[in-house]
Parts: structure tokens; C-alpha cells; sequence
């Protein structure tokens, strides 16, 4: 991979780095108006301060990078390096029109955003955290740590790598992706293991049996659970799930509510003694 | 007060730490439990319970500033609670889900009415050139924000600890049952907000997979993510290929034609 940096200047490479360290503060100030405008602002600064010398554009710059800004974190290096890119061209071309590059952050804020959550958030997370959950219900205190490493190293290249890619490639390279089609080919795949992922948790996690048995005369005729073990095992958390999933998506109940009513529908249960 | 302390501490540097090395997933339950419990003194307690805090808000997703708890502060609380009372996920997860609710309530509070309105205050200094105001304001104001969500779990430990002890002690046996039924019913709500993101109804066969092999087969969950990279792998190849043929304009379908004849017949002499 060190090909990706190979025409670049020892002054380059380290302001890659710089913004690569400075980048992981992206939201610690975020406010609602701007989210991590003051993040981008600080991973910036190296840039703005080598490519101006000038005290007029310097402002200029830092006010034109303090502007909103949003997206998946891990993709965040990615998008300085792509502005960083566009900087140095404004810094040496004087047609070179400032507006387009706050145009174009914008642009790959979206997109970007919504590959990264469902590949980070939505996959690697679940990923890391299905591991790490069945290690520590068998005792291995490596749980946590073991958890933050199968998150954080490929997160760690992606921000590393997606910081020399953007600056080296330019903004032309994201749109060619999109044309040949490769990041929808790329978020179709990781969702597929995402969806195996959760259908296996749903089904190692999710736990729910009835105890209550039909009995007739004394004599128990019918055993409740294990009827519905025969019929499919886990078809009652899979039909649970399910509920959950369509409540969620077709009837807009929040988050909240569904925790209510599950903790309220248990006690219920628990109380007429059916669980 | 060293439990106060301790607590405190962790929900600083974990929940508030995450937001200054962003996204390393260090105020999630699996992280911050066994952190509490190595603390008070009770890794085991802890690492279980942060194990069964995790799955039950593992859907609970931090995208775009939306969130529905904050796992962190509800996780620190419970465990180190539990730990007190010598209980298990009965005490801790009536705790949890409403501290998770409170501590996203206040996180917001402090977002809205504490960094907010330094919004315009960055504007200024990015407009005056003052390059290092705007870095001093960057870092000062997530230790604001944090030292002063820090301070709940402070207060919590040292007045909550004895009336938490109480009030939890005249929940009747049949209730904690409930409610232990409840944690294991819980994760469905987080695993629906998982579907909700990943869900696509040409993809959505992969869920049952996912369900029915390790309901059936037992297969532990790294192997089930190995095959779900395989299956990956081989409809991404698959998708590649057909992109590429529809990419391919119908004029140069003569010059393509000879090309593809001729990875025929390297596929032939493969097999042959």
C-alpha cells in the first residue's frame, strides 16, 4: 500500500499523518447547528497553514472549513484528504473556484455516511460484538479487549489508507467508483453478512420459552414448549423479532416504546405464570 | 466515595473518551461492564452482566447524532450497583433501560444548551484567523460537556447506592422473574433495529439463513460470519460480472465478443 504515497512530499505524508491523529477528535465539540464543523476545522489546520501564507486566505479557509459537516468517522480521513487535495489547487490555480470545494464536501458527506454506518455500525460492530458477547458468557475476561480490536483495526486502515486515497486521487475517484458501480455492489455485500449475523444472534440471543403446559386431570397432555420446538426451533424469538422488525419499520414505533412495552408484556406473563 | 470516584472516572473516560478518539466503541457495555467490575472489585459480575447489557442494546446505534439510550452511563450504574447488591441481571437491567433513557436525555441537555450555543462563537474566531482559540475551544469544550455528564454517575453512586438497595428490595420475586424474562426478550429490540438498517428485500433470505444454521447446527458466531463473507464474496463477484456486462455498449459487442471466446476457452482448458 505504500504505493499510494510514493509521489508524495516527506511534507505531504506528514500532514496525511496529522490529519489522520487530529481526525478521531471529529466530534468532540459537536453542536447541533454544525456537528463536527470544529473537528474538520482542526484536522484542516495543517493544510491551511502550509498551503497560505497569506493572512486573508488563511481566514478564508478556516471559515470555509468551519461550515457544517456530518458524516460516518471512519470515512471522515477520506473526505479531508479529497479537501485537501482541492486546497492545494486553490493555494496554486487562481480561477480555481473556492465555492466547489465545500460543494463537493458535501457531496461525499452523504453517500459516504451511509456506506460507512452500515458497514461500521450496522456489520463489523455486530461482527465484534457477537464474538466478544459469547467469550465473555463463557468467562474470558479478553472479552472486552478483544472486542475493540476486531472493531478498531479495520476502522483504523480504512481512516489511515482512506486519508492517502483522497488526497492522492482527488474527488474524480469516489464518482468513478459510483459509475462502475462498485459501492452499491460493496454495501449489498456487507449487508449480506450483516443480515446472516443478526438472523444468527437473533437466534443464539434472543431467548424466550414458555413454561406453561396444558393439563388435563392431574396428568400434563401437552408440553408447550416442546410442541414448539417440534414445529421449528426458536420460532418463538424468530416471530418476536419479526413483530419487533415490523413495528419499527412499518409502524414508525419509537425505540422506547418497544423496550416498554417488552418489559411490561414479560411481567405480565411472569405474573399469570405462563413463562 | 471511591465508588462514586471510580465510576465517574470510567463514564469520563469511556463515554466522553469515545467522543475524543471517535468511534472506538469505548462506552459500550461490553467495554465499560468488566471495566466497572475490575474497579469494584468484581471482574466476573461485571463482564457478564456488561455481556448481557451488550446484546440487549446492541441495536442501540449512535447514526447521525440520533440515538434511542445511551448505553454507557446505564451500563457503568447498573454494574457497579449489582456489584453492591450482590445481584445479578435481575438488579441491573430495571436500571439500566431507564438510566439509558435519563443518560441520553442529559447528554442531549448538555449538547443543545452547553456546546451549542458556542456554534457562533467558532465562526468568529475562524473569521478572525485565531487558529488557536478555535483548538483550545475544540478541546475545552469536550471537557465541559463530559466532566459535567461525569458528575451523574458521581451523584448516583453516593446518595443512590442505599435508596436503589431499598427500593429494589420490595420488588416482589415474581416481577424480578419478569424481568429476567424481559432481559432475554430484549435483544429482539435490538436486533429489529439492526434489521431496519441492513434490511433489503432482495438480501433478506440471508437473515433466515443466519437464523436457521445456528439454531439447528449450533454454529458459533465467528464461524457464521466466515460463511457470510464467502457468500458475500461470491455474489459480489457475481454482481461484478453482470454490471460489467450491462456496462458494456452494445456498438463494441463484436470486439467483446473475442475477448469472451477466448476466456471460454481458458476456462475449457482449465477443466479439460
Amino acid at each position: 500500500m505504500s504505493k499510494i504515497t510514493a509521489k508524495l512530499s516527506a511534507e505531504e505524508k506528514k500532514m496525511l499523518r496529522q490529519t489522520y491523529w487530529r481526525s478521531f477528535t471529529l466530534y468532540s465539540a459537536v453542536t447541533p447547528a454544525k456537528q463536527g464543523a470544529s473537528g474538520f476545522e482542526y484536522s484542516m489546520i495543517p493544510w491551511i497553514n502550509h498551503f497560505y501564507k497569506n493572512a486573508a486566505d488563511k481566514k478564508a479557509a478556516l471559515v470555509r472549513h468551519m461550515a457544517y459537516f456530518n458524516t460516518n468517522l471512519a470515512m471522515s480521513p477520506f473526505i479531508m484528504g479529497v479537501t485537501a487535495s482541492m486546497e492545494k489547487q486553490n493555494s496554486e490555480k487562481s480561477d480555481f473556484n473556492a465555492e466547489s470545494i465545500n460543494a463537493i464536501k458535501t457531496s461525499l458527506m452523504g453517500p459516504l455516511a451511509g456506506i460507512g454506518d452500515s458497514i461500521f455500525w450496522g456489520v463489523l460492530r455486530v461482527i465484534a460484538g457477537g464474538i466478544a458477547i459469547s467469550l465473555a458468557q463463557s468467562g474470558n475476561f479478553l472479552a472486552p479487549i478483544i472486542f475493540l480490536l476486531i472493531f478498531n483495526i479495520p476502522v483504523q486502515l480504512v481512516r489511515w489508507y482512506g486519508g492517502q486515497l483522497g488526497y492522492t486521487l482527488g474527488s474524480s475517484y469516489i464518482s468513478d467508483l459510483y459509475e462502475k458501480g462498485l459501492i452499491n455492489i460493496m454495501t449489498k455485500a456487507a449487508s449480506i453478512v450483516g443480515l446472516m449475523m443478526v438472523g444468527a444472534m437473533t437466534s443464539s440471543m434472543v431467548k424466550f420459552s414458555v413454561k406453561w403446559n396444558m393439563v388435563m386431570g392431574g396428568k400434563t397432555i401437552l408440553k408447550t414448549q416442546d410442541m414448539l420446538n417440534q414445529i421449528f426451533i426458536g420460532i418463538l424469538p424468530l416471530g418476536i423479532t419479526l413483530l419487533c422488525f415490523w413495528l419499527l419499520r412499518k409502524k414508525n414505533v419509537s425505540i422506547n416504546w418497544l423496550i416498554l412495552g417488552t418489559l411490561l408484556i414479560a411481567i405480565l406473563l411472569a405474573l399469570v405464570g405462563i413463562v | 466515595m471511591y465508588e462514586a470516584f471510580a465510576v465517574a472516572i470510567v463514564v469520563f473516560l469511556t463515554v466522553g473518551g469515545q467522543e475524543l478518539l471517535g468511534l472506538t466503541m469505548l462506552g459500550r457495555p461490553i467495554v465499560v461492564g468488566p471495566l466497572i467490575g475490575l474497579l469494584l472489585g468484581d471482574l466476573p459480575t461485571g463482564l457478564t452482566i456488561g455481556a448481557s447489557l451488550e446484546t440487549i442494546f446492541m441495536g442501540i446505534v449512535n447514526i447521525g447524532g440520533a440515538s434511542a439510550a445511551e448505553p454507557g452511563l446505564a451500563s457503568a450504574l447498573a454494574v457497579a450497583f449489582a456489584i453492591n447488591m450482590h445481584g445479578g441481571l435481575g438488579v441491573a437491567l430495571p436500571l439500566a433501560i431507564p438510566l439509558g433513557i435519563i443518560g441520553l436525555q442529559i447528554k442531549t441537555l448538555l449538547y443543545v444548551a452547553v456546546v451549542g450555543p458556542f456554534a457562533s462563537r467558532f465562526d468568529t474566531l475562524a473569521a478572525e484567523g485565531n487558529e488557536r482559540g478555535i483548538v483550545r475551544l475544540h478541546f475545552g469544550l469536550w471537557g465541559l460537556q463530559w466532566f459535567l455528564y461525569a458528575l451523574i454517575p458521581f451523584f448516583a453512586m453516593l446518595v443512590g447506592s442505599s435508596a436503589t438497595q431499598a427500593a429494589l428490595k420490595l420488588i416482589p420475586a415474581v416481577i424480578v422473574h419478569g424481568l429476567t424474562v424481559a432481559g432475554n426478550v430484549l435483544p429482539a429490540v435490538g436486533m429489529a433495529m439492526l434489521m431496519k438498517i441492513l434490511w433489503d428485500k432482495n438480501i433478506s433470505v440471508f437473515y433466515f439463513l443466519g437464523f436457521l444454521i445456528v439454531a439447528y447446527f449450533k454454529i458459533p458466531l465467528i464461524a457464521v460470519a466466515v460463511m457470510g463473507v464467502i457468500i458475500a464474496i461470491l455474489i459480489a463477484q457475481r454482481d461484478f460480472q453482470v454490471h460489467q456486462l450491462q456496462a458494456k455498449p452494445v456498438a463494441a459487442s463484436a470486439v467483446d465478443h473475442s475477448d469472451e471466446s477466448k476466456s471460454q476457452q481458458e476456462d475449457d482448458d482449465f477443466f479439460g
